[in-house]
């Protein structure tokens, strides 16, 4: 039970974290670059590497 | 929804209570360091030491009712919380575990004690604090038993990945360990009693703005007396659980710096 | 009353992954209490689905505040 909750837990902080630190440098290089499109495209990558965190950490047997 | 409140009651328009409401003017002088939560954490201090001082001082084989009280509270952080999420070296860290549970439980239920009646907690710079001595201690305690290196190293690195790849994911890692977990630590406490006590202030001002109205905003306002008495005792689950959700992430997190294998 | 659209928005989108969530336990639950043994199997499919829900949700506060 307490270790569910951690896992919960952890798995929302690495969503997180992954969707603010990415979508952060998307957001710098836009407002560097004077483009519009990469923060949508640091998003995603953010994302999808948080997802692919979670599943190294909690998905594999 | 303000203007149709101000068209059916009378006297001036209802002010939905606001984060304003959290700004509590100084209780003497001009400075912003006398008011009520100040003055609430300190109480609180006082009362915590009091009754544990007074539950231990005569202890018997045959327990009073005080004594019962208190070993029952520190029995539960001590076994509970510490000891099944620590593991063998938990007695260390019970002396943190209990200070911070009972000193959030105290703060957080003061904020539905008649009189008192406000959450410390819902001031978004006690949680800050509280959250960074646990992010001292876990990671002072990482460090101690694993060394600097090997200890950022663990966090740092994930085995089994393409080397590429950790482009990506070291970012992350280093930004959920110091600054994600101390952040949602303490702003899922602040939050929580935020939104709990303006929740509170809607139903009983609200109640008390109808009670002022005509005839028929009359009749209704019980309800909405009766829904803030109903989500009082709701909030005294919530006020609870967030203390105990606390104690037990810090629990294990400090678990988490202590293990050597992820 | 001044405010935001975007957080009424976030609001909205935030029904889907919460009943996702919920859909996610109830049956990761359930499992689990039919076949104890069975959990070491369910864990990390219900994390998963977990994840994955709760990825959009967290996508939709997002771009509450970026957009």
């Amino acid at each position: 039970m307490k270790r569910e909750e951690n896992a919960l837990w952890s798995i929302f902080g690495y969503l997180l974290s992954g969707l603010l630190f990415w979508g952060g440098v998307g957001w710098g290089l836009d407002s560097w670059l004077g483009t519009s499109y990469l923060l949508l495209l640091g998003l995603l990558v953010g994302m999808g590497a948080s997802l692919y965190l979670v599943w190294l950490r909690f998905g594999r047997e | 929804m303000r203007s149709l409140v101000r068209l059916s009651a009378e006297g001036e328009g209802f002010v939905p209570p606001s984060s304003n409401d959290f700004n509590l003017p100084p209780i003497f002088g001009e400075n912003a360091y006398t008011t009520k939560p100040i003055f609430m954490v300190f109480f609180s201090v006082i009362l915590i030491s009091v009754f544990f001082i007074a539950a231990s001082r005569k202890a018997a084989i045959v327990p009073s009712k005080l004594q019962f009280a208190g070993e029952s509270i520190y029995a539960f952080v001590r076994n509970d919380l510490a000891r099944d999420v620590i593991g063998h070296e938990f007695m260390r860290f019970v002396p943190y575990l209990f200070t911070l549970f009972t000193f959030i439980l105290t703060n957080n239920i003061f904020g539905i004690v008649p009189l008192l009646q406000f959450p410390a907690m819902s001031r978004v710079s006690f949680p800050y604090v509280l959250a960074v001595f646990t992010f001292v201690i876990f990671h002072y305690v990482g460090i101690r038993k694993q060394g600097l290196g090997k200890y950022l190293k663990e966090i740092m690195f994930m085995p089994g990945v393409p080397k590429p790849v950790y482009i990506l994911l070291t970012p992350i890692e280093l930004a959920t360990f110091f600054l994600v977990r101390p952040l949602t630590l303490s702003l899922r406490l602040f939050a929580n009693m935020f939104a709990g006590h303006l929740l509170l202030l809607v139903f009983i001002m609200g109640g008390d703005h109808l009670l002022k109205g005509v005839i028929g905003l009359k009749l209704v306002s019980p309800f909405a007396f009766a829904f803030g008495i109903g989500l009082t005792f709701f909030e005294f689950m919530v006020q609870c659980l967030q203390a105990y959700i606390f104690t037990l992430l810090t629990a294990l997190y400090i678990a988490g710096a202590l293990a050597d294998e992820h | 009353m001044t405010g935001t659209l975007n957080l009424v928005g976030y609001g909205l989108s935030a029904i889907g992954p919460a009943i996702a969530t919920g859909m996610i336990f109830a049956a990761y639950i359930s499992g689990v209490a039919r076949q104890p043994e069975a959990r070491s199997v369910l864990q990390p499919i219900a994390f998963l689905g977990f994840a994955l829900a709760e990825a959009l949700a967290l996508f939709g506060l997002v771009l509450a505040f970026v957009l």
